[in-house]
C-alpha cells in the first residue's frame, strides 16, 4: 500500500532532487531510493504522503544536496585528491624550510637568509596559491572567487612584507602596509559580510583566519620587537669606531692642554679650560650611562666586542631615561654648544662644529630621541652614546685647536 | 551525542565494519544500523555517508548490486575481496588507536 503510494510519486520525487541540484546519476538512485526509505518510514508511523514528504524535504533543505554531490565527485576526482595532498605536502616542506633558516639565523650559520627567502617565496608562490584554489574548488555553493583572491593577496602581501623586512630590502615598509591596507578595505568586510549572509550556515573556512592571524602575527613580531641580529652588529662595530676615534681625539686634546700651559697662549688658558671641563663632564655623563647600559643587562666591564644581551629593550629606559641622565645630558650638550658659538665666530669652524653637535640643535636632538630610547634595542642606544661622545671630542678639539692657531 | 570531529575519521571503518559483519546493505539501512548500534548517539546523515561509499567504491574496496523496489533502484552495498582484509586491517588499526588513547588519557593515580 505505502510502497504504491511512494511509487506512484516516484517522478515527482527524482524531479524535486533533480531541481535541486542533484545531477550525478549514480548519487541520485542513492539518494532517490534514501529519501524514500524516510517517507516511507514516516508513512508507516500513520502519516500521509504529502506530510512525509514535506517534513524530509525540510529536513534535507535546499542546500544540502548539490553540497553532497560536490563533496563527493571532489572525493572521487583523483588528480584532484592528489593536488590536495601535494599541496599540503610542500606547504609543510616549505614552512619547514623557513624554520630551519630561521634556525640558522640564530646561530649565525650562513645561508640563513637564502633558506627563509626560499622558503617564504615557495609559500606564496606556489602553496598559497594552489590552496586557495582547492578552498575554491571545495566550495559547494558557487561560489565567489574573491575570497580566494583577496584572501591570498592579504597573506602574499604580508609574507612578502616579512621577506623584504628579514633581508632589510628597501620598501619592506610600504609591502607591509599596503598588506594592511587589503586587510582592512578588503579582507575583512568581506569576511564580515560572508559571516552575515551565513548566519548559522557554515562560515567562511577556519583556515583563513588562522593563516591571518598567523601572517599577522609574524609582521607585528618583526615590525615591533625585533631589529635583526645583523643590524645590532653594525651598530656594535660602528661603536667601537667611535670609542677609537674619541680616544685618538682626546690624547691630541690632552697634547693641547699640555701646549696651553705655555705662557706663549697665557690669554687663552682660561677659556681652553672653560671648553675642555664642560667637554670632560660630558664625556663622564656619557661613560655613566654607557656602562648603565652595561650594568642593565650585567655585563659591566665586558669589552663591548664582547657584550650580550645587546637586543635588550629595558636597559635605554633603565640608563638613560628613568633617572633623568638623558635630560641632564640633553641640557649640559646644548649649554656646551652654545659656550663654543659664543667663543668661534669664524663661519666656517663653526659649522664644522654644529655638524658635529648636531645632537645638541634642534633638529636631531638627542633630548628628541629620547622617546625612542625607551624603546630601542640596548646596542643601538650604546652606538647613540657614542656618537654623541664623538661629536663632543671633535667639537672640542676643532675648537681650541681653532682658538690657539688664532693666537697673536 | 557523538561530536562530529570525533567521526570524522572513523567514518569509513564503521562503514567497512558493518558491511563486514552484515553482508551486504544499503545505504539507509546503514544509517539506521549506526543509529542502533551507538543507541542513537551516532546520527550518520546521508550527506556525511554517500561520498564516503562512492570513494569506497571507486576505490575498489566496496562493489554494488542493484535491486529494483518497485520503480526505484536500490543499491547493496557489500565488500571485495580486497575490502574484507582491507576492513579487519582498519578495525585493527583503530583497536589499537583506542587502546593507545585510553593508555594516554587514562587518570593518573592521585
Amino acid at each position: 500500500m505505502i510502497a504504491t503510494i511512494i511509487d506512484n510519486n516516484m517522478d515527482r520525487i527524482k524531479a524535486d532532487l533533480v531541481n535541486r541540484g542533484l545531477t550525478y546519476d549514480r548519487l541520485l538512485d542513492d539518494i532517490l531510493d534514501h529519501v524514500c526509505c524516510m517517507v516511507e518510514e514516516q508513512m508507516v508511523a500513520g502519516e500521509d504522503f504529502e506530510l512525509s514528504y514535506k517534513h524530509v524535504l525540510d529536513t534535507i533543505g535546499d542546500k544540502r544536496l548539490p553540497e553532497i554531490q560536490h563533496q563527493t565527485l571532489l572525493l572521487l576526482n583523483k588528480n584532484f585528491q592528489r593536488m590536495k595532498k601535494f599541496t599540503y605536502l610542500f606547504g609543510l616542506t616549505a614552512a619547514l624550510v623557513a624554520i630551519l633558516g630561521t634556525f640558522f639565523k640564530s646561530m649565525h650559520w650562513p645561508g640563513a637568509g637564502m633558506l627563509i627567502t626560499a622558503g617564504i617565496v615557495l609559500v606564496i608562490f606556489v602553496f598559497l596559491p594552489l590552496y586557495f584554489v582547492i578552498n575554491y574548488r571545495e566550495q559547494a555553493e558557487k561560489k565567489n572567487p574573491l575570497y580566494a583572491i583577496v584572501g591570498y593577496l592579504t597573506l602574499a602581501s604580508l609574507l612578502a612584507g616579512a621577506i623584504f623586512k628579514i633581508q632589510h630590502w628597501p620598501g619592506a615598509g610600504h609591502i607591509i602596509e599596503a598588506s594592511l591596507v587589503i586587510l582592512i578595505i578588503g579582507f575583512i568586510p568581506l569576511y564580515v559580510v560572508n559571516v552575515f549572509q551565513r548566519a548559522g550556515k557554515r562560515k567562511l573556512s577556519l583556515p583563513y583566519i588562522v593563516m591571518l592571524l598567523i601572517g599577522i602575527a609574524i609582521v607585528s613580531l618583526l615590525y615591533n620587537v625585533n631589529m635583526s641580529k645583523n643590524q645590532l652588529d653594525i651598530y656594535r662595530n660602528e661603536a667601537i669606531k667611535n670609542e677609537s676615534c674619541v680616544d685618538n681625539v682626546q690624547g691630541r686634546i690632552a697634547q693641547f692642554m699640555s701646549l696651553v700651559n705655555d705662557t706663549a697662549y697665557a690669554d687663552k688658558k682660561e677659556v681652553v679650560a672653560e671648553i675642555h671641563i664642560q667637554a670632560a663632564s660630558l664625556q663622564v655623563m656619557v661613560d655613566e650611562m654607557k656602562d648603565g647600559l652595561l650594568s642593565f643587562v650585567n655585563q659591566a666591564g665586558v669589552p663591548i666586542e664582547n657584550v650580550r644581551y645587546i637586543d635588550n629593550r629595558g636597559a635605554g629606559r633603565d640608563a638613560i631615561l628613568n633617572n633623568g641622565k638623558g635630560k641632564k645630558f640633553a641640557m649640559v650638550s646644548r649649554e656646551y654648544k652654545e659656550l663654543l658659538d659664543e667663543l668661534i665666530k669664524d663661519p666656517v669652524t663653526s659649522s664644522q662644529i654644529e655638524d658635529h653637535l648636531e645632537f645638541a640643535g634642534n633638529v636631531w636632538s638627542f633630548e628628541y630621541s629620547l622617546h625612542e630610547i625607551k624603546k630601542d634595542p640596548l646596542m643601538k642606544n650604546y652606538y647613540k652614546l657614542t656618537d654623541a661622545s664623538k661629536g663632543i671630542a671633535l667639537s672640542e678639539y676643532i675648537a681650541i685647536s681653532t682658538l690657539l692657531h688664532n693666537h697673536k | 551525542m557523538i561530536a562530529n570531529d570525533l567521526l570524522k575519521g572513523t567514518l569509513r571503518t564503521i562503514v567497512l565494519k558493518l558491511l563486514f559483519n552484515n553482508g551486504r546493505m544499503y545505504g539507509y539501512e546503514i544509517t539506521k544500523k549506526v543509529e542502533e548500534l551507538s543507541e542513537g548517539k551516532i546520527k550518520l546523515t546521508f550527506g556525511a555517508l554517500y561520498p564516503v561509499l562512492h570513494k569506497l567504491e571507486a576505490e575498489g574496496h566496496i562493489k554494488i548490486d542493484v535491486e529494483y523496489i518497485g520503480k526505484r533502484v536500490r543499491k547493496y552495498y557489500s565488500l571485495t575481496e580486497v575490502g574484507r582484509s582491507w576492513s579487519q586491517q582498519k578495525v585493527d588499526e583503530f583497536f589499537d588507536f583506542v587502546n593507545t588513547l585510553t593508555y594516554v588519557l587514562k587518570p593518573t593515580p592521585a
